[in-house]
């Protein structure tokens, strides 16, 4: 019959389509510019180079269980004024991401805030600008807009000596958020990370 | 819906024939006032023909039977009936279609858009007719509660979601994120508890999570049937909860030719559509052509604009049917694109943010109003392709061939440093072959026997920038089918069975991009028994138990991390360590074989009374649904990340049990004022560790009241309606613990943990709807005022509730024009 053969002819094209449509691509592998593992802090002392202190955060899986490790304390001299600066990677990756590279380049939609144990720093002084935006902090950069950054910043310590107090550096992620007034808590948190302060 | 067709088709008194307007009917009740014929009591009587109104040919066989009464008449082979000796002016008639013409209306059922029933004029004087059709079910579905949405009821309001449209359905409600992403929810299930039916064939897309609605427009669509019973044997896995059946135009033949093109303009979201259609039925041709754009800027809630709440959806569809002999073909395609805008101020990738967000009365961030769509969104399309060939080879049997392809293609965005690239960007193709045996009548049974060959293929697309969140998969699925159903003159007893065979192929990235891959299979046997007794005339109770069954998603299996504001661990990415005291690890991905992963099932036993009485028709609706393994999320502790304390959830199974029910009281106060009252309720509870289910429906309840206006100028009529809603609060909702006490440790969270929810559960709710709709034979215009009083809530189901109000008070304007080449 004139009819069977169509059908049958249009079964097997359907069944055809249906079983070539089977293939088990792999997913290929993506880089991860987003995911952070690795941040360390440097103080470089303005006026010794090889004077360099290193505070280490590290949480290894990504965005697994592992809880976050702070490797570190920071551990500062009295009297002596350091740049702070940054190196932050994606370590699930081998070789490791330099995410720093990327803050940089989106500089004017990233700012970095701090708090530490009040008037742990002769300048600056008080507690920081993450519970008031404009609050002191010696920033040495700024991006297109002439925002600050904070990819640098400076620090003096006093002669007083710290034990045992605090420093958090936060990065915050701020695309068309970032104005000359915006605070820690406008846009989302790239890195927030709390560190033991020692000054000695 | 119904009534109000036949309402148009009425007043014909002066014509030499009143015409009938009746809807696939294969049981019919006709209420005819007769004049009386002679002063003698019982000596009225009632002459009729049943024609064909195309060709005006005379349908035999018909059984026409005198309401209330044991007396019957057949219509000969001109189609007439004759019924003698009446006691009474006013007469019910129920005609029905049994034997040989059950095929023949059937026939008609299926190749024409309604058989037309003529009586002779000096039959009555018919001031008052009725009619009431039942339609009939599908194969399978006969014992399953279920309600219908009309194409009326889907135009009066294209701009919303299927979802939306659903929800006025008692015991339906939708889940959502935000007003643009809107999920149907039966009975408290929803996602891929839920199987649509999108044509015919499941429909192919990303569902898994709460943040992806089907991709359906409601404008393309005919009618929308809602089964609330487990409708899995007829249709496949996933049916635990029910399935909603989408159908596009039936491409009826003998139809002339039809255009409506409608348009409208709503103010919240200054949104604006516009819609065409076609259709036309010739001898064996049929055809039906539609196109829908819809846009919606920042929607806006009471005190503030929604940014970035805005939507663009385009959409065409096109029908074409042939039929030769007793071959019937159908080709179907549909295109759907969308470009979806999220809440901006839901984005919290960190705890602090997610505590900022949470504790916030109004959005974070709040802009002018506008049209764009930034970050975050979901752009879509879908493409559906379906060929349909029925054989009827005998006038009770038939042969159905259904192949359809679908290709969805989602890409989602996040404000993230690289917002310009997808986070997801996933294509899903899916193939589906369906053959159905309508087998001859056989020892007082009639069925369906159906094999079907459902295979997915799912792929990321490279250029993410983050480990694929689903991984690539293949799914193949064989499944074989046979329901079988018993009539009796007041009993209906249907049986079914089903064996599904269901293979995955699974393929991801680890973290640190090492391949993952994984290979598992299930057979799966579900079974359905359904009873149908007619306790009398208008008085019907159905009952049916049935089992339905899936496989977990794979976002359930294999999710790691941050989607949306949560981050979850699916079910074969964590394990606890035994040599490391029970440790919580994600460091691997088991395979589902060694894991103590098992499908879904569920056992659902719904029942439904219906009882129909002068002016009132009453519906109560009972179900229990116990589901083993039942798949849900809560929270596992709150863990120190580089972003700050996040709290963590995982994927978890336990034993859940649902129990609920609605009732609805239909009255017709008068001729032209009739209300409908609806009440639902659910109680769901997880029976393992004996604690409240987040994210379920609170108890709803609605009234609707439609007002025929008297008519203003004649040929015109108009309707006005009033829809008040109360919500209640959810009182079984789970506990609430903030953010903050997680992230300052104040309570502690470990796997043991009693579920929790963020916030609690937002206060109840009453809601105002009005809508005034003017008909005229060629148009159609309507006002609605949604949210009439502006007021602020939040709806529990909605995702968004953590973060911003719904949308205020909204003026809906539409305006539809319908062109008929030849008039009826």
């Amino acid at each position: 019959m004139d009819f069977l053969k169509k059908y049958s002819l249009y079964t097997l094209l359907v069944v055809a389509v249906l079983f070539t449509g089977c293939d088990d691509e792999e997913p290929e592998p993506e880089n991860l510019p987003e995911i952070i593992t690795d941040v360390m802090l440097i103080f470089t002392n303005v006026a010794d180079a090889n004077d360099i202190v290193e505070a280490r955060a590290q949480d290894p899986d990504g965005e697994g269980v592992e809880e976050l490790r702070i490797l570190d304390d920071i551990t500062l001299g009295t009297d002596k004024t350091y740049r702070l600066t940054y190196e932050i990677f994606n370590n699930l990756e081998t070789p490791g991401d330099n995410i720093g590279n990327e803050i940089l380049d989106e500089d004017d939609e990233h700012q970095f805030f701090f708090s530490f144990s009040t008037d742990a720093f002769a300048s600056p002084t008080g507690n920081g600008n993450i519970d008031k935006a404009d609050d002191p902090i010696n920033y040495d950069d700024e991006d297109d807009n002439g925002f600050v950054v904070g990819l640098q910043t400076i620090w003096t310590t006093s002669s007083t000596t710290l034990t045992g107090g605090t420093f958090t550096a936060r990065l915050q992620h701020q695309p068309d958020v970032k104005t000359a007034t915006s605070g820690a808590t406008d846009g989302d948190t790239d890195f927030d990370l709390e560190f033991v302060l020692n000054i000695q | 819906m119904i009534l109000d067709e036949l309402v148009r088709l009425l007043p014909r008194t002066n014509t030499a024939y009143i015409k009938h307007f009746l809807l696939l009917s294969f049981i019919l009740v006709v209420r005819i006032q007769t004049h009386a014929q002679n002063v003698d009591p019982c000596n009225y009587e009632l002459k009729g023909i049943i024609l064909d109104a195309d060709t005006k040919e005379a349908i035999p066989y018909v059984q026409v039977i005198l309401k209330g009464t044991q007396r019957f008449e057949l219509t000969d082979i001109d189609g007439k009936f004759h019924i003698k000796d009446l006691c009474d002016e006013s007469n019910a008639l129920l005609i029905t279609c049994l034997g040989y013409c059950d095929t023949t209306c059937q026939h008609f059922h299926e190749s024409e858009d309604k058989p037309y029933i003529y009586l002779k004029k000096e039959v009555s004087a018919l001031d008052a007719v009725t009619v009431t059709a039942e339609r009939s079910r599908e194969e399978g579905t006969v014992s399953i509660a279920q309600q219908i949405i009309s194409k009326s009821d889907l135009s009066a309001n294209t701009t919303q979601s299927l979802a939306s449209a659903l929800s006025e359905i008692d015991g339906v409600t939708f889940t959502s994120v935000g007003s643009n992403v809107q999920l149907p929810v039966i009975h408290g299930l929803y996602g891929n508890r839920i199987l649509i039916l999108n044509n015919g064939l499941k429909h192919g897309f990303q569902n898994w999570g709460s943040d992806h609605a089907p991709e359906i427009d409601i404008a393309t669509a005919n009618k929308v049937t809602v089964l609330k019973g487990a409708a899995g044997v007829r249709y496949g896995p996933e049916a635990l909860g029910g399935a909603i059946v989408v159908e596009s135009d039936p491409l009826y033949f003998k139809r002339s030719f039809k255009t409506r093109i409608g348009t409208g303009y709503q103010t919240n979201g200054r949104g604006y559509f516009a819609n065409a259609e076609i259709s036309e039925g010739l001898e064996k041709w049929s055809y039906h052509l539609g196109a829908n754009y819809t846009r919606i800027g920042d929607r806006s809630a009471p005190d503030y604009s929604l940014t970035n709440t805005g939507k663009e959806e385009k959409s065409i569809n096109g029908g074409l049917r042939y039929q030769v002999n007793d071959f019937d073909f159908k080709f179907y395609y549909s295109y759907l694109g969308q470009n979806l805008g999220i809440l901006r101020s839901s984005v919290a990738e960190s705890g602090t943010a997610i505590v900022r967000a949470f504790n916030s009365d109004e959005p974070n961030i709040i802009r002018d109003f506008s049209y764009d769509i930034n970050q975050p969104n979901q752009l879509v399309q879908h493409h559906l392709a379906k060929i349909e060939s029925s054989w009827r080879y005998a006038d009770d049997a038939k042969l159905v061939f259904k192949f359809g392809s679908q290709l969805n293609q989602r890409d989602e965005f996040d404000v993230r440093r690289n917002a310009d690239l997808p986070i997801i960007d996933l294509d899903l193709i899916t193939n589906d072959l369906q053959v159905d045996w309508e087998h001859p009548h056989w020892f007082q049974l009639d069925g369906l026997i159906g094999l079907q060959i459902f295979n997915q293929n799912n792929d990321n697309n490279p250029g993410t920038l983050t480990s694929p969140f689903i991984p690539n998969y293949n799914t193949f699925r064989f499944s074989g089918f046979i329901i079988e159903s018993l009539r009796s003159d007041e009993s209906t007893f249907e049986l079914g069975i089903r064996l599904d065979y269901e293979y995955n192929n699974v393929r991801g990235r680890e973290p640190n991009q090492d391949l993952y891959k994984d290979e598992y299979s299930f057979t799966n046997l579900t079974a359905s028994l359904g009873y149908i007794l007619n306790l009398a005339e208008g008085n019907t109770f159905r009952s049916n138990l049935a089992t339905a069954w899936r496989t977990p998603n794979m976002s359930e299996l294999f999710s790691f991390g941050q989607h949306g504001f949560k981050t979850s661990f699916g079910l074969l990415r964590y394990y606890t360590d035994e040599n490391e005291n029970g440790r919580f690890r994600t460091d691997r991905v088991t395979p589902l074989g060694e894991s103590s992963i098992t499908p879904e099932k569920g056992y659902k036993w719904i029942n439904e009374w219906q009882l129909r009485k002068l002016t009132n028709t009453f519906t109560v609706t009972a179900y229990t649904n116990y589901i083993q393994n039942f798949i849900f999320n809560r929270p596992l502790a709150v863990i120190g990340t580089i972003r700050g304390p996040m709290p963590v959830f995982i994927y978890d199974q336990a034993d859940a049990m649902f129990v609920g029910g609605e009732i609805t009281w239909q009255k017709k106060w008068s001729s032209t004022l009739e209300g409908n009252l609806g009440i639902s309720y659910l109680w769901s509870r997880n029976l393992k560790k004996n604690e409240p289910l987040i994210n379920q429906p609170p108890i709803n309840v609605n009234y609707q009241l439609d007002w025929q206006l008297p008519s203003f100028w004649e040929g015109i009529s108009s309707q006005l309606s009033l829809n008040p809603t109360y919500t209640f609060r959810q009182f079984q909702a789970p506990r609430t613990v903030g953010p903050e006490a997680l992230i300052d440790g104040l309570v502690t969270i470990t796997p043991e943990s009693e579920i929790f929810d963020f916030k609690d559960a937002p206060d109840g709710y009453f809601l105002l709807d009005i809508a005034w709709n003017v008909k005229s034979e060629k148009i159609e215009l309507g006002l609605s005022i949604q949210n009439v009083f502006n007021a602020r809530y939040r709806n529990y189901l909605n995702e968004m509730r953590y973060f911003a109000d719904e949308p205020g008070i909204n003026f809906l304007f539409t305006i539809n024009y319908l062109f008929n080449s030849k008039s009826n």
